[in-house]
């Protein structure tokens, strides 16, 4: 058997911010067949234990339950990147193990990975390149943990933010796969200042676990977003920051968050050139409603980039039933997480405009009347649940998705008119700042499915 | 429709008819048959009134102008929400076998050439179901305004109208069940050979009148167009919060216009939802030309046939591109649903009693009022299709009593006001609508015998393989609402905790793997949560409480 190629599974894989030492356990979200309409349960599932002394997997074991939080502290969500091997044999994928290596007379010691990650939040907005804060772990071979500092030439001098730690996992005989672990970092905030970090501060920020930024060397301490930079993201001024006559300030805050590419490399005797492969690694905020899920995911904006805008009728028919219960399901459950009288914009306890909403953008943007989305009676939180559980209740029966003429195309986010605003998904924002759709890929495969199923068979009864 | 109000109608009647009073065969002109309506003369004559108005003719049908006339025992107001009380009972009627009618489209024997044209066609008649949805609205929002009770009720099927000269009956949809819905859909006036063989295929004799619900708006026009006869007074802006609301009940379906894109079929409008608001003589006429319009669409009749807006326009574009299939696919697009379908034999069915094969398009004629009579409605008596069904009623009745229950409850009066369980109730209403469409969908695929293939006198007869059952929209027995609210509140706890009655015995007979199954317990979680609801509104701790 000979090794054509590899590969880093997962190709891309998110970690969770958490300051605890101990990582988070594995779990699944599943459906209760019995209560369909009940939040998803969250179960322990099967879960490699680390050993930080080996720095090598020394068991796996089902938790008995799913602790988030250890100590009052998040458990970061640290992935593990495995490498597989393309092998002549059928041209399969495998995992890359110490047997494999050794068939080729490697060792892991052989295996060299390399990490670089990056948070540029600050260079978005400033337009510096000197705000840019990168980290890189050159090639080891070592199991040792290799910690991710990222630096900025804006920085204080001596001065880096902590990114988290990558680590190769010393294989072992019950685990001999070839793996990294990447452990993001806290979840902390940074701060900048003028005044050298070293010395007393003055009234220190409670927020901050520490002052890197140099505002004497960047502007990021009291920037500005300027109207009309074609750069902004829509909408702007999203920092922290004050308003200092109509400009929005920043207090210079920075956190820890970043992404990145992991490398790993392996030379074969008789080839010329190493084997290589990457993969992506990033850092978000933890999961504060871990059993909800939203109803455009990152999943989604993939699956439409590989199988592009319009689905075909076979995936229709296979999966497009089940796609669209769960579209509903994950509209239930962001309904549940909002609080759906402000975000349409609702006068809540006399007061009107009360939140940065859809309806304050929509006024904002376009000079449109402020103008509740749906009608104020409809938003009660409580009775909104009960429509979306009726809807997905419908669809349980196995009836056609019938709504599929309220869903939002592509094409009108920026439609203002009474029924455009209260096409579905409502009352949320895309990326580009205007109403929210659902990708083409998943508006196309609803439909499909709505035109196919008034011709299922009929039954014989009991 | 019931006899409190069709003992009037003989007074109604000849007033709204097109024919001239003195017309041979009018729906009123054929004998006195035991049990039925006595017709009276067509012409008012002096015991029929009592303002001395007289009747005159001018308009193209007739009735547009004709001075109206008071029947015995109203004054005007009274009179004008008799009107609207029998005009919500066809809007709610037609609704309802439009939906049975979509709901029977499709099967596994559509012809694959076909599927998209049955979707499409579908689509269109839900779609005019939904804007019958509308009128049925606005009608109460018009009861609202002058201060009269809603009016949800309507006989069950089959029913002669009296209205019009083919009984009200739930049929799956062929050129036959087509025709009928044309016929009462369609504008003064038409005519032409089409216009007559598709009458003949509805059961309409030569030379018979077909009354439209648009005869009845126009005279509602007359009557509430004339000062002197209903003031100013009588119309109360302040129920409008009160009223249902487009905001409220129009969802994504289009205002004003009707949309491009249904989304669910390519190239199909999406329906046009008429809720209108009736604050003022002014509005009143309004809403009541604009859902009178959109049955008939007058402007129809003089344009070039291709702009399908009107009811009458649509049904008939499909009655159109139906025939000119071949006769055998025409009978497979929609399955083999027996007609009238109900849940228990009834011991005073006259049905029974008259039974004989009711043919599609020959068993009534418009003298023959008790012809309708002969049109049986089929018991179900399959185990599952049996409880399906009562389930359906069920629901039926729970959207019925939340609609009737969100009138009870004003909406915001500006953005600022506190909000009653209004919202609440709308959205359990469309919960129920969804619930509908879930479990007829399981009704037209089950048998509605449970001694095999069976279907004697009924239109699905010539294929074979067993009729399948529908849903049989029976209507509760009674429809009345407790005061004070916190009682209606009992009534929806009530009518929750049967749900969950009638989902247990349900899943008795099922099978476990039935593919009902996952949507009854879904229903069961679902009416667990509205019980926690319901509770909660009961104890004051909800958003809004009764």
């Amino acid at each position: 058997m000979t090794i054509l190629e590899l590969r880093i599974l997962p190709p891309l894989a998110v970690g969770r911010l958490g300051a605890a030492t101990e990582p988070m356990d594995n779990y699944e979200v599943t459906v209760d067949p019995e209560q369909p309409l009940a939040a998803r349960r969250i179960r322990p599932a099967r879960t490699f234990v680390v050993d930080p002394d080996i720095g090598g997997i020394s068991s796996d074991a089902v938790p008995s339950a799913v602790r988030f939080t250890v100590g009052g502290k998040v458990r970061p969500v640290a992935p593990f990147l495995e490498v597989w091997a393309l092998t002549d044999t059928e041209g399969m994928l495998e995992p890359l193990t110490t047997a494999l290596l050794a068939e080729h007379g490697l060792t892991p010691r052989d295996v060299r990975w390399s990490v670089e990650v990056a948070n540029h939040k600050i260079h978005r907005r400033t337009g510096e390149e000197r705000d840019r804060i990168d980290a890189v772990v050159p090639a080891f071979s070592d199991h040792d943990v290799h910690r991710l500092e990222g630096t900025c030439p804006n920085f204080w001098a001596g001065r880096t933010l902590p990114l988290g730690t990558v680590r190769y996992l010393r294989p072992t005989e019950g685990f001999p796969g070839i793996r990294l672990r990447f452990t993001p970092a806290a979840g902390l905030v940074y701060g900048s200042s003028a005044q050298d970090p070293q010395l007393p501060q003055e009234a220190p920020d409670p927020n901050l676990a520490g002052i890197l930024y140099n505002a004497n060397l960047g502007g990021w301490l009291g920037h500005f977003d300027r109207e009309g930079d074609p750069s902004l993201t829509v909408p702007a001024n999203i920092y922290r920051g004050w308003d200092d006559d109509g400009r929005w300030r920043s207090s210079g805050y920075l956190d820890d968050e970043c992404d990145g590419l992991v490398h790993v490399e392996l030379r074969l005797a008789g080839r010329a050139d190493p084997l290589r492969a990457y993969a992506r690694i990033g850092a978000g905020p933890p999961a504060y409603a871990p059993d909800s899920f939203p109803v455009r995911t990152v999943a989604d904006e993939l699956d439409q980039a590989m199988f592009g805008p319009e689905a075909t009728d076979i995936e229709a028919g296979l999966e497009g039933r089940a796609q669209a219960e769960e579209i509903i399901r994950r509209a239930l459950e962001s309904v549940r997480l909002m609080n759906t009288a402000v975000m349409n914009g609702n006068t809540v306890n006399g007061r009107t405009d009360v939140a940065s909403t859809m309806v304050r953008q929509d006024t904002a943007d376009t000079g449109r009347r402020f103008e509740p989305v749906m009608a104020p009676s409809l938003v009660d939180n409580a009775a909104l649940l009960h429509l979306h559980r009726s809807i997905l209740t419908g669809l349980r029966s196995g009836t056609a998705p019938w709504f599929a003429d309220v869903l939002r195309n592509h094409n009108e986010i920026g439609d203002l008119s009474a029924k455009g605003r209260r096409k579905m998904p409502a009352l949320m924002r895309g990326a580009d700042g205007r109403a929210l759709a659902l990708t083409r890929r998943q508006v196309d495969l609803i439909r499909k499915v709505a035109r196919r199923d008034v011709f299922a068979a009929e039954s014989s009864g009991p | 429709m019931r006899s409190r109000i069709t003992r009037h109608l003989g007074s109604v009647l000849p007033e709204l008819l097109t024919v001239p009073p003195t017309a041979p065969g009018g729906i009123l002109g054929g004998p006195a048959t035991p049990g039925t309506l006595t017709p009276i003369p067509t012409d008012p004559g002096p015991d029929a009134g009592t303002t001395g108005v007289g009747t005159t003719e001018a308009g193209s049908d007739g009735t547009a102008d004709r001075v109206p006339v008071l029947p015995p025992e109203f004054n005007w107001r009274d009179y004008t929400v008799m009107l609207l009380h029998i005009a919500a009972e066809i809007e709610h009627s037609l609704m309802v076998q439009y939906l049975f009618a979509a709901y029977s489209l499709g099967g596994p024997d559509v012809p694959d050439r076909l599927r998209a044209q049955v979707r499409r066609w579908q689509e269109i008649i839900l779609g005019i179901a939904k804007e019958e949805m509308g009128h049925f609205l606005t009608v109460q929002n018009l009861l609202t305004a002058l201060g009269a009770p809603i009016n949800l009720d309507r006989e069950d099927y089959p029913w002669g109208t009296e209205f019009y000269p083919f009984p009200f009956t739930l049929r799956r949809l062929t050129p036959a069940s087509l025709a009928t819905y044309i016929c009462a859909e369609s504008p003064p006036g038409w005519s032409g050979d089409e216009a007559t063989a598709i009458r003949r295929l509805a059961g309409v004799e030569a030379g018979q009148e077909v009354n439209q619900v648009g005869a009845l708006y126009r005279r509602l026009v007359a009557v509430l167009g004339d000062r002197e006869l209903v003031p100013d007074s009588d119309f109360q802006a302040a129920t409008l919060p009160f009223q249902a609301d487009w905001d409220e009940w129009g969802r994504g379906y289009t205002r004003g216009e009707r949309g491009r894109d249904s989304g669910n079929v390519p190239e199909l409008e999406a329906p046009e939802l008429l809720i209108l608001g009736v604050h003022s003589r002014d509005s009143a006429l309004s809403a009541l030309r604009q859902i009178g319009e959109q049955g008939e669409a007058l402007d129809d009749l003089k344009d070039d046939g291709q702009d399908e807006t009107s009811h009458f326009r649509r049904f008939l574009t499909i009655y159109q591109e139906m025939i000119a299939e071949p006769e055998d696919d025409r009978d497979k697009i929609s399955r083999r649903l027996a007609d009238n379908p109900r849940t228990s034999h009834r011991l005073r069915d006259d049905a029974a009693r008259f039974a004989t094969p009711a043919v599609a398009g020959t068993a009534h004629t418009g003298t023959d009022l008790t012809a309708h009579r002969k049109h049986i409605s089929r018991e179900i008596t399959d185990p599952a299709a049996l409880r399906w069904g009562h389930l359906f009623n069920l629901r039926y009745r729970m959207l019925l009593v939340s609609i009737a229950h969100a009138f009870r409850l004003s909406g915001p009066l500006d953005h600022a006001g506190a909000l009653t369980a209004r919202g609440i109730l709308i959205h359990r209403a469309f919960g129920e609508m969804y619930n509908l469409r879930a479990i007829a969908g399981a009704l037209v695929r089950l048998p509605v015998s449970d001694q095999g293939p069976s279907g004697q006198g009924q239109s699905g007869q010539s294929r074979s393989g067993s009729l399948r059952a529908g849903p049989p929209f029976e209507m509760p027995y009674t429809l009345d609402l407790p005061e004070p609210d916190r009682n209606r509140w009992l009534l929806q706890r009530d009518l929750v905790q049967a749900s969950q009655l009638a989902v247990r015995d349900l899943r008795d007979v099922l099978p476990a793997a039935d593919s009902g199954v996952p949507y009854l317990v879904a229903v069961a979680d679902t009416d667990r949560r509205a019980l926690e609801l319901i509770e909660r509104v009961l104890a004051g701790r909800g958003p809004c409480h009764a």
